[in-house]
C-alpha cells in the first residue's frame, strides 16, 4: 500500500472533541467539521481525524490518543489542534484548568515539531449563543485567548476559529443559524424521533461552513498545506440540467 | 453450587432463545433500489458538496436492509431504460425488494438541447408502468417518487409547481396499477414555502466564488441539493413511508431517545 502512495505524500492528523469528530451513522445528522474536511485535499494527503467526543488536552493525552498521532507523525505531516470545550468546564472529568491546557497545547506542538512535523493551533469553534440583543457571545474567552497565546509565543500557525465562526453565526442570526447546529424538529428524523436542539454540535450544512474557514485560514497563512487542496474536476456547471 | 447456578441460567437462556425462534423470526434481508435522475444519485468526493437524497436515506435502514442506488445525473426514464442501466436492476431483484422510482427532470426538458432525452407524458407513463411490471414479475415492490420540485418562487414568495405534467402522470399510473405513490414534489414544495426564498439557499447547492475547492467560480442552481438538503428531501421520504405504513418502516434504525418498546409487545 505504502509504495502506492505519490512520493511526496503526507498525513495530516486532527486532534480535538465533538465540534472536529466523525460521527457514527446513528448520530447523523449531528456531523463534525472534520468531515467534510476531509473532501478538500488530493490524492497526495492522507486526512487521520482522531478527534473524539468528550475529549479535552488532558483526557486525550491519558486515553493515549495523542500517542497515536505522535508515534506515526513523520517529517512534513501536519497536526490541526482544536480543543477547549471538554477542558474548560470545572464539573467535567475532563476539566484541564488554563496553566494545564497551555502545557498540554506546548506539549503537541513540541512532540510535532520534534518529528519535523507541523502543528496548527486552533480556538474552540463557537456555540450558538446570543444575548437579547440577537448578539452572539462568546463561550470560550478564556480558553481562546489561551490559544492564541500558546500560538504567538510557540510561533505557531493560528486559526481563529471561535472569533471567525461567531462571525459567521453572528451572520446568520439568532433564527437561521440553527440551520448551522444539529436542530431537528420531532418526527423529522429516525435517529432522533423526540427532535434535537444542539447549540454545540453542528449539522451537515454547519460542519462544512467551519471547515470551510478553516480551508480559508489555510490559504490565507499560505501553508503549505495550501498546495495540496483538491484542484477542482468540473468546471461549473449552471446550465446544466439534472 | 455456583456451576449448578450457571448452568440452569445457561439452560434457561437456551429455552428462552428456542421460544423466540418460533415467535420473532429473524427480518428477511431487503435489498432497496433507486431509480432516478441526478436529485436522487451518488456523487463523488470530488463533487461535493452536491449531494442526492439517495445518500443520506441509506443511513436510516437498519441491517436487514442494503440500499442501492442506481440513480444516474441526466437519465430521463427513456434513457435509463435505453442506456442499459434498468435490465441489471431488473435482473437483481428478489422477492421482498424494493424499488424506488423518481424521474423526471429529465424526462420534461423540452428545449431543443436536451432532445435526446425529452420523454413526452404518454412514453413517461409507459415506461414507468415498465419499470412496475418487471418490479412486480419479481415479487418485488415498486414505490413511485413524484419528481423533487425545483426551487422556483413567484414574485410575491409563492413556491411555485415545477412538473405539472409529469408529477400528474406518475399519480395516474400510480392510481391505474394501484402503486404507492410519495408526492415528493409536493412535499418538497410545501418545505421550501415554509422555508421561503431566502432560507431555501440553505438546502441549495450554492457556493460563492471560492468557497468550496470543488467550484472555485462558485455555484448556483435552482435544482440539486447541498449535503443539508439532500437529507431533509430524505426525510420527506421517509416520513412518507412511515405515514403510509409501509412494512419498509419497521426497518428504520431504532432512534437513540427512542421510547423503549418491548418487541413482544408490539
Amino acid at each position: 500500500m505504502s509504495f502506492l502512495l505519490p512520493p511526496d505524500h503526507i498525513t495530516l492528523y486532527m486532534a480535538g472533541d465533538s465540534t472536529m469528530s466523525i460521527k457514527e451513522v446513528k448520530a447523523y445528522p449531528e456531523t463534525g467539521w472534520g468531515m467534510p474536511f476531509k473532501a478538500f485535499f488530493d490524492q497526495t494527503v492522507t486526512v487521520d481525524n482522531k478527534a473524539r467526543n468528550g475529549r479535552s488536552t488532558k483526557s486525550f493525552i491519558a486515553e493515549g490518543l495523542w500517542a497515536s498521532i505522535a508515534d506515526n507523525l513523520k517529517e512534513g505531516d501536519y497536526v490541526i489542534i482544536e480543543f477547549g470545550h471538554n477542558d474548560e468546564v470545572p464539573s467535567k472529568a475532563t476539566y484541564t484548568p488554563p496553566a494545564e491546557y497551555t502545557a498540554n497545547l506546548v506539549r503537541f506542538i513540541t512532540e510535532t515539531r520534534a518529528k519535523k512535523a507541523n502543528p496548527i493551533l486552533l480556538t474552540p469553534v463557537a456555540r450558538r449563543k446570543f444575548n437579547a440583543q440577537g448578539v452572539i457571545q462568546g463561550t470560550h474567552d478564556l480558553y481562546s485567548e489561551l490559544v492564541r497565546k500558546v500560538a504567538a509565543d510557540q510561533q505557531v500557525p493560528l486559526i481563529d476559529l471561535d472569533k471567525e465562526s461567531q462571525a459567521l453565526v453572528q451572520q446568520y442570526g439568532p433564527d437561521d443559524s440553527k440551520f448551522l447546529y444539529d436542530y431537528v424538529d420531532p418526527g423529522e428524523n429516525p435517529n432522533y424521533p423526540q427532535g434535537k436542539a444542539d447549540d454545540t454540535h453542528f449539522s451537515e450544512l454547519g460542519a462544512r461552513k467551519m471547515a470551510e474557514i478553516v480551508l480559508a485560514d489555510i490559504r490565507s497563512l499560505k501553508l503549505g498545506l495550501a498546495d495540496r487542496i483538491v484542484k477542482p474536476r468540473f468546471m461549473p456547471a449552471a446550465t446544466k440540467k439534472p | 453450587m455456583i456451576m449448578k447456578k450457571k448452568i440452569l441460567k445457561l439452560t434457561q437462556a437456551i429455552g428462552l432463545l428456542a421460544l423466540m425462534s418460533f415467535t420473532i423470526a429473524p427480518p428477511q434481508k431487503i435489498k432497496i433500489w433507486m431509480i432516478g435522475d441526478s436529485t436522487m444519485c451518488l456523487y463523488p468526493t470530488r463533487q461535493y458538496p452536491i449531494a442526492g437524497w439517495g445518500m443520506p436515506f441509506a443511513n436510516y435502514f437498519d441491517a436487514s436492509v442494503s440500499v442501492h442506488n442506481h440513480a444516474r445525473g441526466g437519465r430521463s426514464t427513456r434513457t435509463f431504460l435505453s442506456e442499459n442501466l434498468w435490465q441489471p436492476v431488473a435482473d437483481s431483484l428478489q422477492e421482498g425488494d424494493y424499488v424506488f422510482i423518481q424521474f423526471g427532470h429529465n424526462d420534461e426538458a423540452k428545449e431543443p438541447q436536451y432532445a435526446a432525452r425529452y420523454t413526452s407524458v404518454p412514453d413517461y407513463k409507459t415506461n414507468l408502468i415498465k419499470f412496475i411490471t418487471e418490479t412486480r414479475a419479481k415479487k418485488a415492490v415498486p414505490i413511485l417518487v413524484t419528481p423533487v420540485s425545483r426551487r422556483k418562487f413567484d414574485k410575491d414568495g409563492n413556491a411555485e409547481e415545477t412538473h405539472v405534467e409529469y408529477t400528474k402522470a406518475v399519480f395516474e399510473v400510480g392510481a391505474q396499477y394501484k402503486v404507492t405513490v410519495i408526492d415528493l414534489d409536493k412535499k418538497s414544495r410545501e418545505l421550501y414555502q415554509t422555508l421561503g426564498p431566502k432560507r431555501v439557499q440553505y438546502l441549495a447547492m450554492a457556493l460563492d466564488t471560492g468557497e468550496h475547492p470543488n467550484y472555485p467560480f462558485g455555484q448556483k442552481d435552482n435544482t440539486h441539493f447541498n449535503e443539508y438538503g439532500a437529507r431533509r428531501m430524505a426525510e420527506i421520504v421517509l416520513n412518507d413511508i412511515k405515514a403510509q405504513h409501509l412494512e419498509l418502516a419497521d426497518r428504520f434504525v431504532k432512534g437513540m431517545n427512542a421510547p423503549k418498546v418491548n418487541p413482544q409487545v408490539k
